[in-house]
């Protein structure tokens, strides 16, 4: 790929003797913010640990801005990693933090003083100079970490899972904050999470991960609509997939006669891609939440529970109560086995 | 980035390496000085050992000793890590202090105390006198008693750390309750009170019973050769005698049961994490 | 028992305890002290001659410097030994780290008479090694275990994260443990330091053996020296000894919490 930034070929990562991620292909654009996404497990922090250069590939290369690096140590490398613990120095105060890197590459005081105090004031901790970590909130300690890394003018940006230590209200705030800092400095980022919600506002191109191997690869957009596999229907929130047999769909617990002939072995929907009240099926209702702009059932079907938003206009359902519903052919979404 | 073994190995690597050629190779050789026999391999060392009438006396004697120590040590412990755990934290922390700072001196100091309290003219000997309780100073030195109270004041604090320690995770209300569903003091300790700290209870008893059987300072100086101790029998043996198959059947015994002790205090701190 | 009477009991007991604990110390110093030239208690007229004789014994000189030698640089070296491998015992997954803790921690189970015995028998006879090396060595080894255990648990709570954060930021292997992870476990270091200074000093059975012409550590000629005299000046000595032990803990305490590592 002409435009890749950075390139992992064929990329076998292990642990002892297990592979964790194997023959890995990925390219990343530069100036681009991709998230690796995946449940724990699935290799993302893994595939990031590699591209710092803490992890050896076992086999492959990676290319960084055309020079292989593959074989290059993590402290050569030029690129930021910002921890999920955040990693500060509890021994140095924010200022001492931030120009750690630049104090290593023997630059001139008053570079490294000018450098510093701009890296603090891009995070907006002007005036924290002299705090230890230990004296700072989670999310200003979270803004000297990413700080600490942008001094570094590095070439790619890895962030390991950067919100999951931040409470709801800062979460929010800090992916703002990131896409700010992002636009201001141009850099690329890499940013791995589980959260599938922090991957659709945040990044560009989302790289979906399952057991080491890329599942999906897409903008948010593509994978919230159109997933390809049934494990990334799932982490798309298409709560209801089913396998087709001719113009059915069959789950272990029964069939049901579709209005249509489906073209691919698995269907999905979304619990508001499933029409409630009215239809050719019917289904007892097992649960029944409100959500404000719906109601969300529970419906015990021929398929077994099948998850479906009402609209709040309609009457409320008890427990125990029969509802007609459709599985329509506009709401479905193909699948790959 | 830690996952090389190589790089690992080669820094924890001198500090066994050492160890093990100042320690496990000249120890090794030691201990097996009593199972060599005329060119082949024999027990014959141990048994010549325990056909010594004073051997036997000196052996059972430590055993003797450590065991008394332990179980004064515990039954003075259990009273002041009871008093101790009751003060306020302020006065806690001083108290503990004071109890834990004798450990840092030096024993031979510690142990020479008792020669100046012990002595023929020394503060019991004078008082009796004084009293005209006896006209000859007594012989307190160089006796059982003597290093008996020399071992006592020298363990005695490893045995109310380990029971304060102890005390301190026994549960505030439970004492009080105990006590509100018509318990005796007597019953609250043995129901209540011994099953909770039986933990604490055998790591101080270990450590004390080990220390005792394995000091040397405190026999040497309080019990010379009228009370000889395995460590001071050793040193005799060596000394006097050239007689390297007893000191190293000696050093079997203490080796043993110090291990074992260890094993033991091991099994109890793995099974609590 | 009402609450006044329970209080007068618990001090009660606690007066006695320390007493026994602590009294012999009051009792040394003030037997050093005594214008006899022989063991009294009380003391007989006080004076500070014994206490200024101490500085005078030739030997006794000799033998505080050979012991202060042998507690900095066993010790240091204890060190040198014992902070690469704690940090390697705690960083690295290792094939028989428990062997290595197992073999480090022995001359903690193995009677320090023992080890003495086995060195003069199988070291300085056969190598013919001068006795003060064998001693410094036995005193290293004798260390080691304390280094190993406090430091490790000092950098128990240091997690890996931070060094790699270093490396990243452009730190070779040794300046990420010399910039990060040294000045984090300082305390646990200097803990060690005083805890295995004290040990060592204090150290009687291993030097037992492992002596010679003009070659004794300082416990080992008080007890020498209290054979042939009675006179006040061993009392004199071990009060000295204790304060400086004393200070030392205080010192220590004060500074960096020293409690807290032991």
């Amino acid at each position: 790929m002409s435009d890749s930034f950075v390139q992992l070929s064929d990329v076998t990562l292990m642990y002892g003797k297990s592979t964790a991620v194997p023959e890995l292909n990925l390219s990343i654009r530069e100036g681009e913010l991709i998230c690796l996404l995946g449940p724990s497990g699935c290799g993302k922090t893994t595939t990031m640990r590699a591209i710092a250069g803490l992890l050896n590939p076992a086999s492959g290369s990676i290319h960084i801005d055309g020079r292989d690096v593959t074989r290059v140590p993590a402290n050569k490398r030029g690129i930021g990693l910002v921890f999920q613990s955040y990693a500060l120095f509890p021994h140095l105060n924010a200022f001492e933090n931030v120009a750690f890197g630049l104090r290593l590459q023997k630059l001139p005081a008053s570079e490294i003083k000018a450098r510093t105090e701009e890296g603090l004031a891009t995070v907006g901790l002007t005036g924290f100079e002299t705090r230890k970590p230990a004296e700072m909130s989670g999310g200003q300690q979270q803004r000297l970490a990413l700080a600490r890394s942008l001094v570094m003018k590095p070439k790619v940006l890895l962030l390991d899972e950067p919100l999951s230590n931040l409470d709801a209200r800062l979460r929010l705030e800090m992916r703002t904050e990131l896409q700010r800092v992002q636009k201001e400095t141009g850099v690329t980022m890499v940013f791995v999470t589980h959260d599938q919600a922090e991957a659709l506002a945040l990044a560009d191109r989302i790289v979906l991960m399952q057991s080491g191997k890329i599942e999906q690869l897409g903008t948010p957009a593509d994978l919230y609509a159109r997933p390809e596999t049934a494990f990334a229907a799932d982490f798309m929130g298409f709560e209801n997939i089913f396998r087709t047999e001719g113009g059915k769909v069959v789950t272990d617990h029964g069939a049901l006669e579709l209005g249509f002939v489906p073209q691919s072995p698995m269907l999905a929907w979304r619990p508001d891609g499933v029409t409630v009240g009215s239809g050719p099926h019917q289904g007892r209702v097992l649960a029944t939440s409100f959500a404000g702009a719906h109601r969300e059932y529970v419906l015990e079907t021929a398929l077994g529970p099948v998850k479906a938003d009402a609209d709040i206009a309609l009457p409320e359902a008890a427990i125990g109560e029969t509802l007609s519903f459709d599985l329509p052919e506009a709401t479905a979404r193909p699948l790959a086995a | 980035m830690f996952r090389n073994t190589r790089e690992g190995l080669a820094l924890a690597l001198p500090a066994a390496i050492f160890s093990t050629l100042l320690f496990l190779v000249p120890v090794g050789i030691l201990l097996s000085e009593a199972f060599r026999f005329e060119g082949g391999w024999s027990l014959q060392g141990y048994i010549d050992f325990f056909a010594t009438p004073l051997n036997r006396t000196v052996f059972l004697r430590t055993l003797k000793l450590g065991a008394l120590v332990a179980l004064t040590a515990a039954v003075i412990g259990y009273a002041a890590a009871f008093c101790i755990v009751n003060l306020g934290p302020k006065s806690r922390g001083t108290i503990f202090g004071m109890v834990v700072l004798p450990l840092m001196i030096s024993p031979v100091a510690r142990t020479y105390a008792w020669i100046v309290i012990l002595g023929r003219t020394g503060i019991v000997n004078e008082t009796i006198t004084g009293l005209g309780l006896s006209d000859t100073p007594l012989r307190l030195l160089f006796t059982e008693t003597a290093v008996f109270l020399g071992l006592l004041q020298l363990f005695l604090p490893l045995m109310i750390i380990s029971l304060v320690s102890a005390m301190e995770n026994i549960p505030r209300d439970v004492i009080p309750a105990a006590r509100v569903l018509g318990a005796s003091w007597l019953a609250v300790f043995f129901k209540v009170i011994l099953p909770l700290t039986k933990e604490g209870l055998v790591i101080g008893g270990t450590l004390v019973f080990t220390g005792s059987l394995t000091a040397y300072i405190t026999p040497a100086i309080l019990g010379g050769s009228k009370v000889l101790m395995l460590e001071t029998l050793l040193y005799q043996r060596v000394n006097v005698s050239n007689d390297f198959v007893s000191a190293s059947v000696i050093a079997m015994i203490l080796i043993v049961m110090s291990f074992s002790a260890n094993l033991l205090l091991k099994k109890i701190a793995s099974a609590r994490s | 028992m009402n609450t006044s009477s329970r209080l007068l009991a618990n001090w009660i007991i606690l007066g006695l305890t320390l007493t026994f604990l602590i009294g012999p110390f009051l009792i040394i110093i003030l037997a050093g002290a005594s214008d006899t030239s022989y063991l009294a208690f009380p003391p007989e007229g006080l004076t500070l001659r014994w206490y200024l004789k101490v500085f005078t014994v030739e030997s006794f000189r000799a033998s505080f410097l050979l012991s202060m030698a042998l507690a900095i640089f066993g010790t240091l070296a204890a060190l040198l030994l014992g902070v690469p491998a704690a940090y390697a015992l705690n960083r690295y997954d290792l094939p028989g780290a428990e062997t290595v803790r197992t073999i480090v921690a022995a001359p903690i189970i193995v009677p320090g008479i023992i080890v003495g015995l086995a060195l003069l028998r199988y070291l300085v006879v056969p190598t013919g090694v001068t006795v003060t090396l064998a001693l410094f060595m036995a005193h290293t080894a004798l260390v080691l275990p304390y280094a190993v255990r406090v430091v490790s648990s000092s950098m128990h709570n240091l997690r890996a994260d931070m060094e790699e954060a270093a490396v990243l930021l452009g730190c070779s292997r040794f300046q990420a443990f010399t910039k990060v992870v040294l000045p984090n476990i300082r305390g646990g270091v200097l803990a060690a330091f005083i805890l295995g200074f004290v040990t060592s000093f204090n150290q009687v059975p291993v030097s037992l053996f492992l002596s010679g012409p003009g070659v004794r550590t300082l416990p080992i000629d008080m007890l020498a020296y209290m054979e042939i005299t009675f006179d006040p000046s061993v009392a004199a000595l071990s009060a000295l000894l204790a304060f400086m032990s004393l200070a030392i803990v205080f010192v220590a305490e004060r500074l960096l919490g020293f409690s807290r590592y032991v």
